[in-house]
């Protein structure tokens, strides 16, 4: 007896069905363990739903519904295979799994607060049924959109998107939250407000966050056009003219750019002061301008896979140097430009060290860095939690818009470097 | 005239100090003492007097302040800041002393101005010959405007580098060097200037991490180790997982593609320190993954996530790839995408399954493509200081290093807190000269692979 249906995978079939009958059986195994109490699955939702509060005994209902339907699904699917039935199995199926997953961290408050067990519950006291049907119900979706012909990569995907977005989340819940302080003993707030991002900017606060934001922004704006420039002038020259000490200047930046940075922050520092920079933002500034021509490496690699006859034609038509790049490789090198003008701009959002090392104290000229970090001393923790996530919301929204809208530069940059 | 007689021709010398010696009149030879010479007597006046206010600015520096700063860099100062006796009135009295820190600062910035210097020197000496031979051919000799105008075209790249050179000298060579003699002085805690003199140590420094019994040495060692076993695990534990990632997002019939990058490019673009700091709040005492690990009943008591070392260790590693495996699959997914497809239609064909794909095929060719990357990027992640500095800060402590250090320091971090906490800069010096020798041979091996420097002209 052996089908072919176009769209669908039957090899998997067999498979799919007995898992879920694993599934359905494990309802009537212990749903908890916890030394002489012990509740089966089906027992414990009677005995939750009848006591329970909240929306996880339901959770639990949903999960042993789903188990069962998911069996009655197999076996119409073995008898009379269809496409249609696949999906709706594939949404059984999902139903099922997230619901098990769910009461992995549900359970405990749930039996808790029903009265089922005596003691205070541990994951540890799941009953064999709980892990059988968590267990179970993955392996079923997996089999299951074999079945149907879905990539059964979206299980992993969902989960490493929730793991991934899960401290977001909460940094955004928390900017929210109406109730202060660094300790909750909850997920979602209980009120929600907009108060934190006022007191950002109001004027008595002893957080003149509007300040840094704008420092920030004056430095980063500042530096990324003295960069680019300094970086474009640079890589050109080394990618276009030969001249004696090329050779020279280009391994002389390799060795220096492999000592640790901090180790001269304190020389940089004592210079500065001695220029009397120290404390300032054009200290910042120059020195990430200083320093910018190191960065040259991926942006004269590209400069390198515009075709030499070009300039050559330019010369011919009695072009200079200078024409040359303003008026051919300028223009033919938008991605690169957006990626030297997105890194270094980025760049001084997310600097740290050294302005903390040049501002010391001077909180006037903090910049956002500085300022967040200021903020989640552990003697100001508790005070300013709830405005630091909403700083921390303010800065990451605009650059995350910038990077994404601007990915694509950035990931011909990156690859770029890898072939470098 | 004849290639031969090209060569013996005077006026074919490479232009220099040996040439102007060689071959050059009176004046050649005089401009290697009075600087711009050789341009004023052959009709390029201001380029000439330029070159010559150079020297008398550099004389004058050099009487001033440059001679000395030299000549005291031998011994770091002698007079210690204290109380001496004055004949004249007949008391103590509080004497300045010399400060060390800044006579070595100093005495940098003498050296680097005479390097700068001389390297003037050697171009105003060609220049004049260059002159001199232009006028010997009988050609004419460009005039300041031409010169000027020069710099537009045949000599751009004077006028391009002239300002990156002048950064990084000021700003990233001179501190280097600065730091660099550091590591050979005793320039720590208890000779702390301007109360105290620091003077030259020889090797005493190396000596001391490397090799002592003491507590340095058995802090130093620990560290070194856990920096390498740090840079091996993120990097590979980044690189493979931001590979999977990469793979599955690409494979065939999953929908929304772009969507499911986005989400995880979202962490990357976060700012590092934004994101660290959330997460080094979540993982605390008292955050929210420990309250809600006991809210769902995984756990009686607070994870030690960032206090118990081996604890520690593991989170620092695992949050660097929350943010790590983001970039690594961005990166990765353009050379997934460049695998020839015909490689995997007839791997297919002869009945290989997925895994025997990735192993055979996928695996062999990134691994080709990224091993450079792989190797510089075990080296900044050697120098990561992020994750570390803002997770744990170090920590946890432990009283079996030397002041400061903490299970979880890097060699980067251990510099840091050297240098801004407890102001051992000798010791942070040696440290960040051990950082340099690891990063060097790593990438000397890189730079032999890849060879990108070597063939430079090769696909122009």
């Amino acid at each position: 007896m052996k089908k072919t249906i176009i769209g669908l995978n039957l090899k998997y079939l067999l498979g799919g069905l007995v898992a879920s009958v694993l599934c359905g059986i494990s309802v009537f195994l212990p749903y908890v363990a916890n030394g002489n109490d012990t509740v089966i699955g089906v027992l414990a939702v009677v005995k939750t739903l009848s006591s329970g509060k909240g929306v996880m005994p339901i959770v639990l209902l949903i999960g042993i519904a789903a188990s069962l339907l998911m069996v009655v699904a197999g076996i119409i699917m073995a008898v009379k295979p269809n496409i249609p039935l696949a999906r709706i199995w594939v949404v059984i199926g999902i139903v099922q799994a997230a619901s098990y997953f769910l009461l992995l961290f549900g359970s405990k408050s749930m039996l808790d607060s029903s009265g089922i067990l005596s003691k205070s519950f541990m994951v540890k006291n799941f009953g064999v049924g709980y892990w059988l049907a968590l267990a179970a119900s993955f392996v079923a979706l997996f089999l299951v959109m074999k079945v149907a012909k879905i990539n059964p990569g979206y299980i992993v995907l969902v989960i490493l998107s929730i793991i991934w977005l899960f401290p977001i989340l909460w940094i955004v819940l928390t900017s929210l939250r109406a109730e202060q302080g660094y300790y909750v003993g909850y997920f979602l707030p209980k009120g929600f407000t907009l108060g934190n991002y006022q007191k950002l900017f109001s004027a008595d606060s002893s957080v003149p966050f509007g300040r840094w934001w704008l420092n920030t922004l004056l430095v980063a704006v500042c530096t990324c056009i003295l960069s680019t420039l300094i970086i474009l002038a640079t890589a050109y020259t080394l990618s276009r003219t030969r001249f004696r000490s090329r050779k020279a200047f280009m391994q002389a930046v390799l060795i220096i750019g492999m000592f640790p940075g901090f180790m001269a922050m304190v020389a940089v520092y004592n210079i500065l002061k001695g220029l009397g920079l120290a404390q300032t933002l054009v200290a910042l500034i120059v020195v990430a301008a200083a320093g910018a021509a190191m960065g040259y490496y991926i942006c004269k690699g590209f400069f390198d896979t515009i075709p030499k006859s070009l300039d050559e034609a330019a010369i011919i038509d009695g072009a200079n140097r200078w024409q040359i790049f303003t008026k051919i490789i300028v223009p033919l090198s938008k991605p690169i430009i957006i990626y030297t003008i997105m890194t270094s701009f980025l760049g001084a959002w997310s600097d740290y060290i050294f302005p903390s090392m040049v501002m010391g104290d001077n909180k006037t000229w903090y910049t956002v860095a500085l300022g967040l970090y200021w903020m989640t001393d552990f003697r100001r923790i508790d005070a300013y939690y709830t405005q630091f996530a909403a700083g921390a919301v303010l800065v990451a929204i605009p650059i995350v818009a910038l990077f994404i809208w601007l990915q694509k530069y950035y990931v011909e940059g990156l690859s770029g470097a890898v072939k470098g | 005239m004849s290639s031969k007689e090209q060569k013996k021709d005077y006026l074919f010398q490479k232009p220099g100090p040996v040439s102007a010696w060689k071959y050059g009149d009176i004046f050649s030879k005089l401009s290697c003492f009075i600087m711009g010479l050789g341009n004023i007597v052959r009709g390029q006046a201001v380029k000439g007097v330029l070159f010559l206010l150079i020297e008398i600015a550099y004389i004058v520096y050099m009487i001033r302040t440059g001679a000395s700063s030299i000549a005291k860099l031998t011994t770091l100062g002698t007079q210690q800041q204290g109380l001496v006796y004055n004949e004249e009135i007949g008391i103590y009295e509080m004497s300045q002393g010399d400060n060390s820190m800044l006579i070595l600062l100093y005495g940098v910035v003498a050296i680097v101005v005479t390097v700068l210097f001389i390297a003037l020197w050697y171009a105003s000496v060609a220049a004049g010959e260059e002159a001199r031979i232009l006028k010997g051919r009988g050609k004419k000799v460009p005039t300041f405007a031409e010169d000027v105008k020069s710099l537009a075209n045949e000599n751009i790249h004077k006028l391009f580098l002239a300002i990156p050179i002048l950064g990084i000298l000021v700003f990233t060579v001179t501190p280097l060097i600065y730091m660099i003699l550091m590591a050979f002085t005793n320039y720590d805690a208890n000779h702390q200037p301007p109360g105290n003199l620091f003077t030259w140590v020889g090797l005493e420094n190396f000596k001391n991490l490397m090799s002592s019994t003491d507590k340095l040495s058995s802090t130093f060692w620990p560290v070194l180790g856990w920096t390498l076993i740090w840079g091996v695990v993120a990097t590979f534990s980044c690189y493979f997982c931001g590979i999977f990632l990469a793979m599955l997002i690409n494979s065939k019939g999953i929908a929304l593609k772009k969507m499911w990058r986005t989400i995880f490019v979202i962490t990357m673009a976060i700012p590092g320190f934004i994101s660290l700091l959330v997460v080094s709040t979540m993982v605390g005492k008292n955050g929210i993954i420990n309250v809600l690990l006991q809210n769902w009943g995984f756990t009686t008591e607070a994870l030690p996530f960032l206090s118990n070392p081996m604890w520690a260790r593991c989170t620092v590693i695992i949050v660097n790839m929350w943010i790590g495996i983001p970039v690594t699959m961005l990166m990765v997914t353009g050379i997934l995408m460049n695998i020839p497809a015909e490689l995997y239609e007839s791997a297919k064909i002869d009945g290989a399954n997925a895994f025997v794909t990735f192993r055979k095929i996928t695996f062999p060719y990134m691994l080709f493509i990224t091993t450079p990357y792989l190797i510089t990027n075990f080296i900044s992640n050697i120098n990561n200081f992020g994750p570390i500095y803002f997770l744990t800060g170090g920590g946890p402590l432990t009283l079996e290093y030397y002041k400061g250090a903490g299970k979880t320091d890097l060699l980067v971090t251990w510099l840091y807190k050297l240098t801004k906490n407890s102001n051992d800069f000798n010791l942070a010096a040696t440290i960040g000269l051990v950082i340099f020798v690891i990063s060097a041979t790593f990438s000397l091996i890189t730079y032999r692979r890849s060879n990108a420097l070597k063939n430079e002209e090769g696909f122009q």
